[in-house]
């Protein structure tokens, strides 16, 4: 669906992207995780025309590259600032950029009830987004991206200032372009974002692909042991596995466990393990 | 095109809904028309009176009466002359009006009421309807107090009686029946005047009054001559100060055009366009058609408030047409350079009135050209405001022919295309 070979972008001294090559799959949901600065927004920006690679290709759904005008009909963009008229209520933004990707008419009004209902703003569409909360705004930047109802979305960074409630309403929307088979790119550095939401996940820092697999996977190769923290006869023990069940079962056998805690590797291990570093750097 | 012209209404709702941008584009100039026009009008409105010359055609000592008369007029500023040196005066502008006074004058004064009444001609330049009826009024009034200085004066008035009852008695023209009537009347009123005392000056203006209410009759007739104008000159303050002024709504939809689109970038909906299966053209384009429409609109509503309030009459709509479309499509280059003079709001914005002021003070928005110094007439030649002025003034006042106008509206374009151009070579895409 999109296919990434070799990108290079340099800004002046700054590698922001460095040989990055993906294939990402019809229908799936690719996380691209990494810290402040790693280069997401760059590749996004290159795989969705508004940034010429200084050396590789972009190809979109066989179609080509996406600096041709006909071939980013195939595209949605939600980018990472908010990029909305905060004079134009929600519908008439929604209405404006349905109109730049050619809808016209009764199906053009037909896509922007249906937007605005997706992201639950259909009550405040009169209202001009200035007047519209830092979640609702997010909300109506996501529904400007799936107006013209693209194959592929390119989301970057969609929950940045989000309250929570708003982030879990985000997350259903994803839940549910995903179940009607649309293929979305989604850039974060919130690991648990793409723990919970992301089939695949690439980790990229300072331009470079680190890694690049299903979140188990990564867990598994990456990821380190799990520590098992654990009461045994009034003494606490902490034990390092690969496989917690089976060492609690031992205590179980030995009845003598009085309470437990297991901390399993999430994607931040992941990253530690692979740059060195924290995530939250 | 439908894209370019979805482009085009967004900004003008964007532009309807700011509020102060409106203000700066449309009412700002409208006052800045109203006020300076107001200060120039009073100032060179004449307090003499209304401007004529005087033609004495009949050279009787009635004609040179009545010229007296009328050059002792408050309401008058006469000046004597020739009937072909008057017509001039008038084409001119020098004068706003020529009454001749023909030939039979002193003699139809004389015969008063019957018979041909005395006749003047009148010319009026055209530009000058409102005063015409004005000076009709004036001279229909002074023809009458002639003849009440007549009945006022009783020796005068037994003259003249006298006068026509000789006339009648020669005149074979006259029928039998008016000739009797004629004569009766006559002889009566000699023998009244004779009787009667000399009114005093009170009693002679109580009888204006009633001598205004006897309706029917006419002291002198008055026959409009068709004058053609062929002054160029403005032919009052606001025809100089609306055009300069309209210049600054020009600049104020420059800046706000200009500085939207640096906003566009800054607030991303730019980069959100660009994803957009349309060229980059079309997004520019959108917004200089918004632009051009906006200018054309702010300008139309400004003439018309000129035309309908403040007595503004284009020499041409054709032209004045020609120059609209000119200045809008010269500004939408300079609006597309306002947009890569900075890279925030406040930046552009700020630079680019900075620059816009420069054009407006050099190019005679803020002093009229007029009252440049000469080296600064010289130096105006550099500003597109300059060349807008005189395209809107070439179809206001300057009267213009279609080859004169070329020259202003030429320039304005080719700013338009260097500015356009340069400015579409540097723009920036993005806010890095
Ligand atoms: N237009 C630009 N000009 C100069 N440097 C840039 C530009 N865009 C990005 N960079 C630099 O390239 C690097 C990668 O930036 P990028 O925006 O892709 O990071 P990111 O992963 O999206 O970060 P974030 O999580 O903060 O959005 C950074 O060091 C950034 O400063
Ligand atoms: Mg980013």
């Amino acid at each position: 669906m999109l296919k990434l070979d070799g990108l290079c972008k340099r800004f002046g001294r700054i590698t922001a992207v460095d040989n990055l090559s993906l294939t990402i799959h019809r229908g799936e949901v690719f996380g691209l995780l990494g810290p402040n600065g790693a280069g997401k927004s760059t590749t996004v920006n290159m795989a969705v025309g508004l940034l010429a690679p200084d050396a590789g290709t972009v190809d979109v759904n066989g179609c080509g590259s996406p600096t041709q005008t006909d071939v980013r009909a195939h595209i949605g963009v939600a980018p990472q600032a908010l990029s909305i008229y905060d004079e134009l209520t929600g519908e008439e933004n929604v209405t404006f950029f349905g109109r730049m990707q050619g809808l016209r008419g009764s199906k053009l009004a037909e896509r922007v009830r249906w937007c605005l209902d997706f992201v639950s703003l259909a009550d405040r569409r009169r209202d001009r987004a200035s007047m519209y909360s830092g979640g609702m705004k997010r909300r109506l930047n996501l529904a400007v991206a799936v107006v013209h109802d693209p194959p592929l979305l390119l989301l970057d960074e969609p929950t940045v200032g989000v309250d929570p409630q708003s982030r879990n309403a985000v997350f259903d929307n994803i839940e549910a372009l995903r179940a009607d088979g649309r293929t979305i790119v989604y850039t974060t550095h919130y690991m648990e974002e793409a723990q919970r939401l992301c089939d695949r996940v690439g980790i990229i820092d300072q331009g470079r692909l680190m890694a690049l697999d299903t979140v188990d996977n990564l867990i598994t190769q990456h990821g380190g042991k799990s520590v098992v923290i654990a009461d045994v006869a009034g003494e606490e023990v902490r034990v390092e596995t690969q496989d917690p069940l089976a060492e609690l079962a031992k205590f179980q056998n030995r009845g003598q466990l009085n309470r437990f805690k297991v901390e399993q590797p999430d994607l931040e291990n992941v990253f530690l393990e692979l740059t060195g570093r924290s995530l939250r750097d | 095109m439908n894209q370019i012209i979805a482009l085009a209404l967004k900004d003008l709702k964007l532009l309807l809904r700011d509020k102060a941008g409106f203000f700066f584009t449309f009412f700002f100039p409208l006052v800045y028309a109203v006020f300076f026009g107001s200060i120039f009008a009073s100032q060179s409105k004449p307090i003499e009176g209304i401007r004529v010359a005087v033609v004495d055609e009949d050279q009787t000592p009635n004609s040179v009466a009545f010229i007296e008369e009328l050059a002792a007029a408050p309401e008058l500023d006469v000046l004597t002359t020739t009937r072909a040196a008057a017509g001039d005066l008038v084409r001119t502008g020098k004068r706003s009006a020529f009454i001749v006074l023909t030939q039979s004058f002193g003699e139809a004064r004389d015969r008063m009421f019957w018979g041909d009444p005395a006749t003047l001609e009148l010319g009026v330049d055209p530009s000058r309807a409102a005063e015409a009826g004005m000076l009709e009024g004036v001279l229909m009034r002074y023809a009458m107090e002639g003849f009440q200085d007549a009945f006022a004066n009783p020796d005068v008035m037994r003259d003249k009686a006298k006068t026509v009852l000789k006339d009648v008695a020669d005149s074979d023209s006259i029928n039998p029946i008016a000739r009797a009537a004629m004569n009766r009347f006559f002889g009566e009123l000699d023998r009244f005047m004779g009787e009667v005392p000399k009114f005093d000056d009170q009693n002679s203006a109580g009888q204006s009054e009633n001598g205004d209410g006897s309706g029917g009759w006419q002291p002198v007739v008055i026959q409009s001559v068709a004058v053609a104008r062929e002054y160029t000159g403005p032919k009052s303050a606001y025809e100089i100060s609306f055009p300069q002024s309209m210049t600054w709504g020009v600049l104020g939809c420059t800046a706000a055009f200009g500085i939207s689109l640096v906003i566009e970038r800054t607030h991303g909906t730019l980069v959100r366009l660009r994803t957009a299966p349309i060229q980059r053209w079309k997004i520019l384009g959108g917004k200089a058609l918004a632009c051009f429409v906006t200018t054309l609109a702010t300008l139309t509503m400004l003439i018309v408030v000129g035309i309908l309030l403040f007595g503004i009459r284009p020499s041409s709509y054709a032209l004045l047409a020609m120059a609209f479309a000119s200045v809008a499509a010269g500004f939408v280059g300079i609006m597309m350079f306002i947009s890569v003079l900075g890279r925030t709001e406040q930046s552009a914005s700020g630079i680019g009135w900075g620059v816009l002021t420069m054009m407006a003070m050099l190019g005679g928005g803020m002093v009229p050209l007029l009252f440049m110094p000469g080296w600064m007439k010289v130096a105006s030649h550099a500003s597109p405001v300059k060349w807008a002025i005189v395209a809107m003034e070439g179809a206001v006042w300057r009267n213009y022919t279609t080859t004169q106008m070329l020259l202003p509206c030429g320039i304005l374009l080719a700013f338009g295309v260097v500015f356009f151009v340069f400015s579409t070579r540097v723009f920036r895409w993005t806010d890095h």
